[in-house]
């Protein structure tokens, strides 16, 4: 029974690593520049293509765990600069139509360049096997997840509070006129905080695409599951995200052992909790 | 006033051609609308249903068309949501004005719309979508389906079932109509067969699109089952297999079953990562039939497609050539003359031969299951050995299916 409990632990963890870093560039974007960003998910998607691309040209996933992300960086970072940039001073709608329409787009284009198929991401020699836990099998690459999230978790905390540069976007995220008034080139500073966002979200479909087939429309199903972790965690809060994401796999992993007949609710269960309960979610500030 | 007469003349000459039946000036073409899942997670569906359906018309136009008319097919797509496909169909038929309808992947939209085919009165060829009720308890006159159906199919894997020895067997399946009828049908069957059979409380029915599966594959294997009937189709199955691999599951000497397995999309997706001595079922498979007409469907598709086609894109095909065959029997395009030549008609289809029984406009068709086994000359796993069942001893009677005909 308890091994059962901490495999199962174990899995919900992992699920809330691969969310937490989706979130956390969800997060980051809206905490700093005030976009929900429709399309995230997409770049998730994106992220997952641009490995299974990484490859078939390179047959190294290390590479394609590297270039992936820093290419769907640059198309966010160019979708910013073209796109919503021009639009910041518009009501808040236009934003989400904006956002929205690349979500659209950028599913049809995988569509188109890809093909409507199913596509898989071998993982590395080095991660694909089991390891003994408590006498059961479990995967090594679930395993290198777990690791793998808070570490880059730790490397942002780091960033975000120790460093100047993270201390500038903190600075901006709370008040961007001010920033601006003290030299900082605010739209400079959003445009690396959108690549950094969709940095993010193409790490997490690079990270994911060994686990999961890649298909059209892989993001649809994340993107709502990371709005739900960062409104739990808190709207722009980066520790919330963390915790956010991992309750949320957790009571994932829980809800399908103990409960399977009614898991599918408690994701909802608990955002309606939070919003009752606490608007603002765990770790978000006073609105 | 000899003005006047050739004008006369003229209008009355116009009249007359205007009113003729078109046919005899130039034959217009024969319209038919597709309805498929053409975006979103099982957009692949829909391009093979479209490749089996552009195979079969190129073929038909390029012989002459059906009774001298050419061939022509609109798509649409039902984005696998039942209320998207009834307007697709509107569409289609109000607007289009289409003859002939084929489509459906999913159940669930099934179900929706086939209740609908009587405003629309149009024939509507059901080419994927396996609900049993369809031609069952919700069966009208104009809906028809060619391809294998979830009794047929879940009916044939409990024969493999009962063989294995297993007597404990749990499921994983897709969260809605497809993955719960198949269970249950799957026990009533196995039931039949082997009246010891255990169904376990432990079942997983997780969403459709679900991507993590970790804690369904602990849960099930914490329960330790010796059977597992899974059910689960397209990239959800790939997922699921791809991680069950990772946790070992297929080394636990469990009899696993997969009602869907046998899916070239599945296989040419997941490769050598598909576990051998894996019992899958499909509702076509290219190598079962050594007929000359599969042979040369293969090879057409092949050729065209570069991959060796799916139960989708034969299913598609067949049905176009299904229609060509009742309307040339009935000499009409007429909706109620080709029902009548629908009902009873039995061609000769890659799959096999196909009767379409009167009672329930259910096909009746061969069913193959088989074991997954790795092979030099295929770039995926095929089936050895193969089981193929005879579509009478698979299918319950009309009378059990429930359908009144109306």
């Amino acid at each position: 029974m308890m091994e059962t409990l901490i495999i199962t632990a174990l899995n919900g963890l992992s699920l809330g690593t691969l969310l937490f870093l989706i979130s956390m560039g969800l997060t980051t974007i809206f905490g700093v520049m005030g976009v929900l960003n429709f399309a995230h998910g997409s770049l998730y998607m994106l992220g997952a293509y641009m490995c299974l691309q990484a490859m078939r040209l390179f047959h190294n996933f290390w590479l394609g765990l590297l270039v992936a992300p820093l290419a769907v960086g640059l198309l966010g970072m160019a979708i910013e600069v073209q796109f919503l940039r021009k639009i910041y001073d518009r009501h808040l709608t236009l934003q989400l139509l904006l956002t929205f329409a690349f979500l659209l787009i950028l599913d049809d284009a995988v569509r188109i360049l890809w093909g409507a198929g199913y596509h898989t991401v071998d993982p590395p020699r080095l991660l694909a096997g089991t390891l003994k836990v408590l006498g059961r099998p479990y995967p090594v690459y679930s395993l290198f997840i777990l690791v793998l999230g808070p570490a880059v978790g730790l490397a942002l905390w780091a960033f975000f509070y120790r460093t100047k540069v993270g201390m500038i976007v903190r600075a901006a995220a709370m008040d961007r006129e001010m920033a601006s008034s003290l030299g900082v080139n605010v739209p400079k500073l959003f445009t690396y905080v959108f690549f950094f966002g969709s940095w993010l979200a193409g790490l997490g479909g690079a990270l994911a695409a060994p686990l999961r087939a890649i298909g059209p429309a892989m993001g649809e199903k994340i993107i709502i599951e990371s709005f739900i972790v960062v409104v739990i965690g808190g709207l722009g809060s980066f520790p919330g995200a963390f915790i956010g994401a991992m309750i949320f796999g957790l009571f994932d992993a829980f809800g399908i052992h103990f409960v399977p007949r009614i898991h599918m609710a408690i994701p909802f269960i608990l955002l309606a909790a939070v919003l009752l309960w606490r608007p603002r979610g765990l770790f978000g500030e006073e609105i | 006033m000899r003005r006047g007469g050739v004008f006369v003349v003229l209008l009355v000459l116009a009249l007359f051609l205007l009113g003729m039946p078109q046919g005899a000036v130039a034959k217009k073409p024969l319209k038919i609308g597709a309805v498929y899942i053409l975006s979103g997670a099982f957009a692949t569906y829909g391009q093979f249903a479209r490749n089996g359906i552009n195979l079969a018309v190129d073929e038909i136009n390029a012989k002459g068309g059906i009774l001298g008319r050419k061939v022509e097919v609109t798509f649409e797509d039902s984005k696998a949501k039942p209320a998207v496909a009834i307007r697709a169909f509107r569409k289609l038929v109000y607007e289009e004005k289409v003859d002939f309808l084929v489509g459906l992947d999913s159940s669930g939209v099934a179900l929706g719309v086939v209740p609908t085919l009587p405003e629309l009165k149009r024939i509507l060829i059901i080419t994927h979508a396996a609900t049993p009720d369809v031609t069952g308890k919700k069966c009208n006159k104009y809906a028809f389906r060619i391809s294998v159906n979830l009794n047929q199919n879940v009916g044939a894997g409990a024969r493999i079932a009962a063989k294995t020895g297993a007597k404990r067997w749990t499921t994983i399946g897709p969260d809605y109509a497809f993955g719960h009828q198949s269970w249950e049908y799957f026990q009533k069957y196995l039931k039949k067969l082997v009246p010891d059979a255990v169904f376990m409380e432990k079942v997983a029915f997780p969403k459709l699109a679900t991507e993590d599966y970790s804690t369904y594959i602990t849960s099930i294997m914490d329960a330790n089952p010796e059977g597992v009937f899974i059910s689960l189709w397209g990239g959800d199955l790939v997922n699921f297999v791809r991680q069950a691999n990772a946790y070992g599951f297929f080394k636990k000497g469990y009899k696993v079953l997969m009602s869907l397995g046998a899916a070239t999309e599945v296989l040419y997706a997941l490769k050598d990562k598909m576990p051998e001595g894996v019992w899958v079922g499909t509702r076509y498979w290219f190598l079962a039939n050594p007929s000359p007409t599969n042979k040369r469907f293969v090879e057409a598709y092949k050729k065209r497609y570069n991959a060796y086609p799916s139960y989708n894109a034969q299913n598609a095909y067949t049905a176009i050539y299904a229609l060509k065959a009742a309307i040339e029997k009935a000499k009409s395009t007429k909706t109620e003359a080709v029902i009548k030549a629908l009902e009873g008609l039995r061609i000769e289809a890659p799959v096999g031969k196909i009767y379409i029984r009167p009672q329930d406009h259910q096909a009746i068709l061969n069913v193959t299951w088989g074991k997954t086994a790795a092979d030099p000359n295929y770039p995926i796993r095929i089936l050895k050995p193969m089981v193929t069942f005879s579509g009478e001893e698979v299918t319950p009677s009309p009378e059990e299916t429930g359908c009144k005909m109306k």
